[in-house]
């Protein structure tokens, strides 16, 4: 029965987010309290799981050999589950001061409570059915955080949202409908569920890896799937953060790692070539990413592009199948999130204060709010990938995978992408800082401490793990270690 | 020993009470009548299904003449449980229908909806449980006579016109069937099934020309009646211009009994390996592909909610026909299936969208901020929905599911694609409906929250379908199983 | 083939009046004409059925005296059938002429093409 507590994380935060559709609540004070300590125990509820070491598994329902909603805990379910939880509670704070200027916080905080038990689903899921149930469940536990401004554009980026979602989703069912009649088998497993090679067709196999990372590529942004991430934008900004730095691009590379992993194995995916048609896509994905991030005016929409951009980093590390790639795209998979949703935090800060959205009318806020945007600064800078952040470390990993792998072409993007980053963030800081009339102390406008706080402590985290990147690289070596 | 009377008594005690009620005076009478008749069959049915879970599948002769002179009745466990479905079906619609038939139906009229209504459900089992071809041809004609009935009830311009499109197309279809019946009568000498299948054994080689022509009535002449895709025309507007009640019936009920009768005729007449020799299945397969993309596809363009839905039925009925084109056991065992699920999801459409219509009108863009006002029904449709869409654990998506491994199994790969397709067309044309109801700004102003919903009391009936809907979804297995166990 | 035809000249017949039956159901506008075409159809599929029991030099299947033997009599089972087939067709002929009545007050006309048309200037109005 220790299996239970797997579900404890799961579905405390789905229960308790339809407790608060139904509570009513005698003051704000109340409410926030409930909030709070529903994501804090639900990290600890995370936590829990994860320090007990021997391996835990459950399954909910089993009805046949596909139907089957099957929880299992491992190593990289460990990480996802702790970085969504952990950056969710800094959310928590930022949104409670944050939504309180928008309309409609209850629908807000449903969904959002929602989404969290969603997102640790899709981490501890044991299986491809299960990963997939969850992964719709994203898609619906999301829309309505996206189109929460319900204006015409909202529900227009909400339709191409679903439609792209949906599109990704159906690819992934044939995909999964396909796999399944080859191997009888979903189930996660190192080294893959694809025992019997020589008995199955190596073009279907490789079709059916194509079909799955395209359709959970849609999630994760990928170049030509992308216009979704940009189009979301218009949702506040709590949402957009989290859509961006875990919750839903990360679930789509999460996915990703699963079936190059655990379900055909590295070994298969090299056997095919799997991976030399995918990094075609990803390489376009990084480049096209940084190149449309230079000309948008817009800060979110250029953060958005950015994404698109990084996630790609994330994904060749993926792709290239050797365990320093691996290690690096992990590591950016963790660093990626903090450093964005810094970014993100700091963008809403300025809107919150000011209700400035362009480049061109934030000239000289660093001086009005030199906190903010100093953070903003260090995590531009770990953008990039400057030492002494963490931004320096997962692609120094990446670019040594990429020169082991034989493949110079792919550290040389790298690099060159790395400028390009240099180019659209940059511009930002220096708008911010150098330029416009110079502020007297008494005049600055830093946001709440409520929304402050999480962005100090966040950028404390980048340096941190820059500075000392050991504990969570150890983690993660052990992780690849046992699936390369 | 007494439950193999069962069968033949809930058709007989539909159709008594149904002959009772134009004398019964009192509204009240024969609104009960309707229901305990009814559901007297579920209760008859449900005992008959235990008895054939013991003591298998048996034959019922009617009125203790042997096999080929007097009439069968052939109960196994599949026609067990589409009986079960359609009566239980049937109960809940009439028990929804005491809250909403006032509104719908002229008054003097009411007593012989209900008279109809019970005929209508006789003939359905009739149909389902004959081992009579000339026996299904008579309750099929009376089920297109009751079926017309529960349309033009309303007596309206339009149900008029669509009742007679209606009845003209089913005469035809049930002509071709008369002529089917006379082509294998010529050749077989029988009626009964079980004969004529032995017969056809020993000489369908001689006889191909023969066996083709009356295939191909059998199955245009039932395309006909239920919907197969280019045949389709009556059924948007005699589905959409019925009362919502009726609607339910239609689109759940009588199609299914239809389509049903054809795979009874593919499998026990002819037997798949005599078929699998024609085209027929082919044909069935692509006009079921056909039928499953044009149906969503028309289905997008309707403003009308239920036309939508109807339109819907018509893709819904292109996956039973191309389950039966696969030619596989798995393939026939998963359109059984989906009879039934597709039964408990689109009368709870019928109903939800009924409810819906009473209060605010029929188009798509009046049911924009519904949430608000009536958030049980849209979840009661929202759930159906999803069904239909193919969202996991709903029998919508095990139908989907097992029809693509079918597919596979019957290596048509290419026919994988149009199942993905269709049911991303599904998607698009109801998620709007529940995103404009739940989100739809504009509406939304001045709405009162749960202002117009209906009592928990009138959504009763349809909350049990939803609930059905999820039971078939999560004792999927025990269900295929038993369709496939009794198949062969 | 020409032999076959004209040998069975009962379902050669039957099967020509189902093509004017069918024909006419579906070609003609007129509700009146299409129920008339259903008509020929059925009686069409009577005629096939009713030629499959009749087997020449045999008498009607009544006993009158002596029975004469299996041999001596007609194939009963179709005609039988036939006689439910007409009272069905009858009743379907019933039920469409009543909508045809309840068409013509409504519509004042039995064009099916003409209430099609009025159908569509309707719902351009909704």
């Amino acid at each position: 029965m220790r299996g239970i507590s797997i579900l404890f994380p799961l579905f405390f935060p789905i229960i308790t987010s339809l407790a608060f559709g139904t509570i009513k609540f005698k003051s704000k004070r109340a409410r926030n309290i409930y909030l709070t300590s529903t994501i804090i125990i639900n990290f600890l509820f995370v936590i829990n799981v994860s320090m007990t070491n021997a391996s835990i598994d459950f399954h909910l329902f089993k009805v046949n050999d596909f139907l089957d909603i099957y929880f299992k805990i491992d190593k990289i379910g460990i990480l996802f589950s702790l970085l969504a939880s952990c950056l969710w509670i800094f959310t928590t704070f930022y949104s409670i001061e944050y939504m309180s200027h928008e309309r409609k916080e209850k629908r807000f905080f449903i969904f959002f409570i929602l989404t969290l038990g969603i997102t640790v689903g899709i981490a501890f899921s044991g299986n491809l059915f299960t990963l997939y149930i969850f992964y719709e469940l994203l898609t619906l536990a999301t829309f309505p955080l996206v189109i929460h401004a319900g204006s015409r554009e909202a529900l227009e980026s909400g339709k191409k949202y679903l439609v792209y979602s949906f599109t990704g989703a159906t690819f992934v069912l044939l995909g999964m409908i396909l796999l399944f009649s080859i191997s009888n088998n979903m189930t996660f497993i190192e080294y893959g569920v694809l025992t019997d090679l020589n008995s199955i067709n190596q073009n279907l196999i490789l079709v059916i890896y194509m079909i799955l990372f395209l359709g959970f590529g849609v999630k994760a942004a990928l170049v030509p799937f992308h216009s979704w991430l940009p189009s979301a934008m218009v949702a506040p900004t709590p949402v957009s953060s989290l859509l961006h730095a875990v919750a839903v691009v990360k679930s789509g590379i999460f996915a990703i790692i699963r079936i190059t992993y655990f379900i055909f194995g590295s070994d298969v995916i090299n056997k095919v070539q799997g991976d030399f048609y995918i990094s075609f896509l990803v390489i376009t994905t990084i480049l096209l990413g940084s190149l449309l991030a230079l000309h948008q005016e817009n800060l979110k929409k250029r953060l958005a592009y950015s994404t698109v951009s990084q996630l790609g980093y994330i994904l060749l590390g993926l792709v290239m199948i050797n365990d320093n790639a691996l290690t690096g795209g992990l590591l950016h998979l963790v660093n990626h999130a903090v450093i964005k949703i810094i970014l993100f935090f700091c963008v809403g800060a300025i809107y919150f204060m000011t209700g400035k959205k362009t480049i061109s009318e934030i000239k000289g806020i660093g001086k009005q709010m030199p906190i903010t945007m100093g953070c903003f600064s260090i995590a531009a800078i770990s953008l990039i990938g400057i030492p002494p952040t963490n931004g320096f470390v997962s692609k120094w990993y990446l670019a040594i995978g990429g020169l082991r792998a034989d493949r110079v072409l792919f550290s040389v993007i790298l690099l060159l992408s790395a400028l390009l980053t240099a180019a659209y963030i940059l511009p930002i800081v220096i708008t911010a800082f150098f330029q416009g009339e110079k502020v007297a102390k008494e005049d600055h406008i830093e946001p709440p401490l409520r929304m402050l706080i999480p962005i100090i402590l966040l950028t404390g985290i980048v340096i941190a793990l820059g500075l000392f990147p050991n504990f969570v690289l150890n983690f993660i070596e052990s992780i690849t270690d046992s699936i390369v | 020993m007494i439950a193999r009377n069962f069968p033949l008594l809930t058709i007989m005690i539909l159709l008594i009470c149904s002959f009772i009620m134009p004398i019964v005076k009192e509204a009240k009478t024969f609104k009960k009548l309707s229901i305990i008749s009814m559901g007297a069959s579920v209760v008859l049915n449900i005992s008959t299904l235990i008895y054939i879970k013991y003591d298998g599948s048996f034959f019922y002769r009617v009125g203790h003449w042997d096999a080929p002179w007097g009439i069968e009745l052939h109960i196994g466990m599949i026609e067990i449980i589409i009986g079960i479905l359609f009566t239980l079906v049937a109960s809940l619609v009439i028990w929804y229908s005491f809250y909403s038939v006032d509104t719908e139906i002229p008054k003097e009229k009411i007593r012989f909806y209900y008279l109809l209504i019970n005929i209508l459900i006789a003939s359905l089992l009739g149909i389902v449980y004959s081992n009579d071809l000339f026996n299904s041809f008579v309750f099929i004609e009376v089920s297109t006579l009751a079926s017309c009935g529960i349309v033009v009830i309303k007596d309206k311009k339009e149900n008029i016109k669509a009742t007679l499109k209606y009845l003209i197309l089913s005469i035809l279809g049930s002509g071709l069937f008369l002529m089917g019946i006379a082509f294998i009568y010529s050749i077989t000498g029988n009626l009964n099934m079980t004969f004529i299948h032995n017969e056809l054994a020993e000489i369908y080689i001689k006889y191909q020309n023969t066996i083709l022509i009356s295939l191909a009535l059998f199955t245009v002449g039932l395309g006909v009646k239920s919907a197969m895709f280019p045949l389709h025309i009556w059924l948007p507007d005699a589905h959409s211009n019925a009362p919502s009640t009726s609607s339910a019936l239609l689109s759940a009920l009588v199609l299914k009994a239809f389509v049903f009768m054809l795979i009874k005729i593919l499998l026990r007449v002819f037997s798949l390996e005599i078929v699998i020799q024609y085209r027929v299945l082919d044909l069935l397969l692509i006009l079921g592909s056909i039928g499953m993309i044009f149906g969503s596809v028309l289905a997008i363009m309707q403003k009308n909610i239920k036309r939508v839905i109807a339109y819907s039925s018509v893709a819904q009925m292109g996956y039973i026909f191309y389950g039966i084109g696969l030619g596989n056991s798995l393939g026939l065992t998963i359109s059984i299936f989906h009879i039934i699920s597709h039964a408990l999801t689109k009368s709870t459409l019928f109903l939800a969208v009924g409810s819906m219509m009473e209060q605010t009108g029929k188009n798509l863009s009046d049911l924009k901020g519904i949430g608000k006002e009536m958030p049980v029904t849209l979840g009661i449709f929202t759930i159906g929905a999803f069904s239909m869409v193919g969202i996991p654990i709903l029998p919508g998506f095990i139908s989907k599911w097992y029809f693509a491994l079918a597919t596979i199994d019957a290596s048509k790969l290419i026919y994988l694609g149009v199942i993905l397709l269709s049911s991303l067309l599904n998607a698009v044309y109801y998620f709007p409906i529940i995103i404009n109801g739940y989100f739809g700004e504009e509406n939304l102003k001045g709405k009162v929250f749960m202002s117009k919903n209906k009592p928990v009391k009138e959504l009763l009936p349809v909350l049990i379908l939803t609930v059905g809907i999820i039971l078939v979804g999560i004792f999927n297995k025990g269900i295929i199983n038993a369709i496939n166990k009794s198949l062969i | 083939m020409m032999e076959g035809i004209l040998n069975n000249y009962y379902e050669t017949g039957a099967i020509i009046l189902f093509g004017v039956g069918f024909v006419t159901l579906l070609m003609h506008n007129n509700l009146i004409k299409k129920i008339i075409g259903m008509n020929i159809m059925d009686t069409a599929v009577f005629l096939f059925f009713i030629s499959k029991g009749y087997i020449e030099d045999r008498q009607a299947p009544i006993v009158r005296g002596v029975h004469k033997g299996v041999e001596g009599y007609i194939n009963p089972i179709p005609t039988a059938l036939m006689l439910t087939g007409i009272v069905v067709a009858v009743s379907m002929t019933a039920f469409a002429l009543g909508l045809t009545v309840k068409i013509y007050e409504e519509y004042g006309t039995v064009d099916l093409g003409q209430i099609m048309k009025m159908r569509g200037d309707e719902n351009d109005d909704s």
